[in-house]
């Protein structure tokens, strides 16, 4: 595969502006090429504020989720160009799965490679992954594979394709809440501010409603890494999560926690709703 | 009734951070994201992720309304297990130290096995709290019942509430800092701007000669880009710390600068400590055994006492029951709140009238070979996050005491705020 470089990590308001002034007639293949970001070195303090903002203890270690944050801005940018087949505004993030092979720290210099696949059709639209592999000095110490869904005409087969809350997903954790996070209505700025994420969508209720939200929503993968912060710090070291996501959670919001712990496997949701429940997100935790 | 005689608690080692300059490398760092670093930083070193801990002690001088309960969520953020009990320790800067005195008695009596005491302090991240008229009138809305009630509090509301109260370094009943105490007490002793500054060099030099020869480094795990305490200055001189103004006292006489005062400090520290059996079992080497402990108190209110003197008071009651003499330790770390409190200290011990009028002895507890004094640096030097200091100190005095071989014996001294003073004794294992 083709590796481009990219020198920094790009800023993403620009790429979401190019992309949406260029979301009609894309279609066609993946891009052959990956971009490559090469020697990251990790902001402290932008790490720190992450950290706080997701409720893991602030330090020199990298929490599970933060190389997804560091590789999110290639993800788009490889997204954003005219040739990307799927139209990068109204791209819905479905799974998430991050291997954890190594603890990782500020002292780490990280190479970030980020790349599309698998093209895919699906009930409700097209599939693709993006996959993000981090190396430090030639080993493989993290990968993240993204699956995001462009709603649209399906190619699938409604009968056979996957379904809409995610193959492979574990049931729901019953029980009383393990815990209740009380999600503010600036959430989406300040993960903004510490993620580089401007998508409109999480910013305010008016650009949100501009995208089709009643309100703006809580970046899904600030849940799952504030859930995963829940968990405590068995996942900074080798481990691996996945996380399915459901409906959004608007801001603001209290949202419950819901966890089924055992040894080397934690499941844990967030829902919502009295009356009516909502599921956020189940996510799946091995160590 | 089961009844356990007491036993000499442990000391099997320590950590801490490096200590960083208010505003420095920790500016961002809260409270518990230090003493979870200082605590997991411990755990690794000893083998400790998972294990349950008889009990966890330690605290912070500067604290938000939010850390209540700070020790515990620092366990639960940490690899121990979430069996371990926590609970906060406040005494000024004896905070570590005394969190270091009560697990060791609790180990002494039986009543936990093993025990980790610790502190941390930022002066950065600190607690900034509403103007008091804004508080009241908050306050007084939240009580209101009726619409009247709620209309008289919100008029009580003024715009120049809106300037916050941030913590200052100054003792509540006097209204003046620690510094300009410590200047008075440093005047009425006569202590000089020489001796004050050959004593900051001499802690510069000490820590630097420390981390030079590794003695720090299974004590301190580096954080957030430090591996050695932003303020150490190797290359400080006399030369170099006579051309500073004084920054406390008053006149021609002030002798106060701020080199030869601790500068605002983040950072934390634990000890780990434990029953001969405990540590035992894992393999793990004791260093040091607890032997004894002493707070006091003056009244430096009136102006009866200097306000960081107490220590001075603590020490007799020590060597009667230990049968000792202050020249008996092989080592003694007085810790260096201002280079004046440790020289008006060693000054009182030596006087024959404070001795007599004050302390009530027969004859002066006599002059501290200087040579055995703080001999790998102190707070000059290491800064002073007031909670962490406790623990730095007792990690490395053990350490240092093993060196010297067993039965070595060690004083710590520490002053705190409120005319406060903690000691402890311990020795080699």
């Amino acid at each position: 595969m083709e590796l481009r470089e990219v020198a920094s990590a790009p800023s993403l308001g620009p790429l979401f502006a190019r992309a949406a002034l260029s979301q009609k007639g894309r279609g066609g293949q993946l891009p052959s090429h990956g971009l490559r970001l090469a020697r990251l070195e990790v902001d402290r303090w932008r790490l720190l504020d992450y950290q706080h903002l997701c409720r893991f203890t602030g330090g020199d270690v990298l929490p599970h989720t933060y190389p997804h944050v560091l590789g999110f801005p290639l993800q788009v940018a490889l997204m954003a160009d005219r040739g990307f087949p799927l139209a990068l505004p109204g791209l819905v993030h479905l799974e998430n799965h991050i291997t954890v092979h190594r603890r990782l720290t500020t002292a780490d210099r990280l190479d970030i490679v980020v790349h599309a696949a698998d093209l895919r059709p699906h009930p409700k639209g097209t599939l693709v992954d993006l996959l993000t592999e981090v190396e430090v000095a030639g080993e493989r110490v993290w990968e993240g594979r993204s699956t995001y869904l462009r709603r649209g005409r399906s190619a699938a087969d409604e009968q056979g394709a996957a379904p809409a809350g995610g193959a492979g997903a574990p049931d729901m954790p019953g029980g009383p809440p393990a815990g209740l996070l009380r999600v503010p209505e600036d959430l989406g700025r300040r993960y903004a501010a510490v993620s580089g994420d401007v998508n409109p969508i999480h910013l305010h209720a008016l650009t949100a409603r501009t995208m089709g939200f009643p309100r703006a929503i809580a970046h899904g993968m600030w849940s799952a890494a504030r859930t995963l912060a829940a968990l405590g710090p068995r996942a900074d070291g080798p481990s691996s999560s996945s996380v399915w996501f459901r409906k959004p959670v608007l801001l603001p919001s209290t949202v419950e926690l819901l966890v089924h712990d055992s040894p080397h496997r934690a499941v844990a949701g967030l829902v919502s709703g009295r009356d009516e429940r909502r599921e956020h997100l189940v996510l799946e935790l091995h160590t | 009734m089961a009844t356990t005689a007491p036993r000499r608690a442990a000391v099997i080692g320590g950590n801490r951070i490096p200590f960083a300059r208010a505003n420095g490398a920790y500016a961002k760092a809260s409270n518990q994201d230090m003493l979870t670093a200082a605590l997991e930083g411990l755990v690794a070193r000893h083998g400790l992720a998972g294990e349950h801990v008889g009990e966890v002690a330690a605290g912070a001088v500067l604290k938000h309304s939010r850390d209540f309960n700070l020790t515990r969520e620092s366990v639960l953020g940490s690899s121990l297990a979430a069996t371990t009990p926590a609970y906060d320790v406040q005494q000024a800067c004896g905070t570590g130290l005394e969190a270091a005195v009560l697990v060791a008695n609790k180990i002494a009596l039986g009543q936990v096995e093993s025990g980790i005491a610790g502190g941390t302090d930022t002066a950065s991240d600190a607690p900034i709290a509403v103007h008091e008229g804004l508080r009241q009138a908050l306050l007084s809305l939240n009580r209101a019942k009726t619409p009247a009630q709620r209309l008289k509090a919100v008029s009580r509301l003024r715009p120049g509430q809106l300037v916050p109260e941030v913590p200052r370094n100054v003792e509540p009943r006097t209204g003046l800092s620690m510094g300009e105490h410590m200047a008075q007490t440093a005047a009425q002793w006569g202590v000089t701007r020489e001796a004050q500054d050959e004593l900051a060099v001499e802690s510069h030099r000490n820590l630097a000669a420390a981390y030079d020869r590794g003695f720090f480094d299974d004590l301190v795990t580096p954080y957030l880009g430090l591996t050695r305490d932003q303020n150490l200055r190797p290359d400080s001189s006399v030369d170099k710390l006579s051309k500073l103004k004084p920054v406390f006292g008053r006149g021609d006489d002030a002798t106060m600068t701020a080199a030869n005062s601790t500068p605002l400090t983040d950072g934390a520290s634990v000890v780990l400590l434990g029953s001969d059996e405990w540590a035992a079992e894992r393999g793990l080497p004791v260093l040091a055994h607890v032997v004894d402990a002493q707070t006091a108190a003056v009244d430096y209110v009136t102006g009866h006492e200097g306000l960081l003197m107490a220590p001075a008071y603590a020490l007799p009651h020590l060597l009667e029951r230990q049968g000792m003499k202050l020249q008996d330790f092989d080592l003694v770390e007085i810790h260096e709140a201002f280079a004046a409190t440790v020289l008006c200290t060693l000054a009182a011990w030596e006087s024959e009238s404070f001795c007599r009028d004050r302390l009530g002895l027969d004859a002066p507890v006599g002059a501290l070979d200087r040579s055995r004094l703080s001999v790998n640096g102190s707070s000059l030097a290491a800064g002073h996050p007031f909670a962490a200091t406790g623990g730095r100190i007792v990690a490395s005095l053990a350490k240092a005491l093993h060196e010297k071989g067993s039965g070595a014996r060690g004083l710590i001294s520490i002053c705190a705020a409120g005319g406060q003073g903690v000691m402890a004794i311990l020795e080699a294992a």
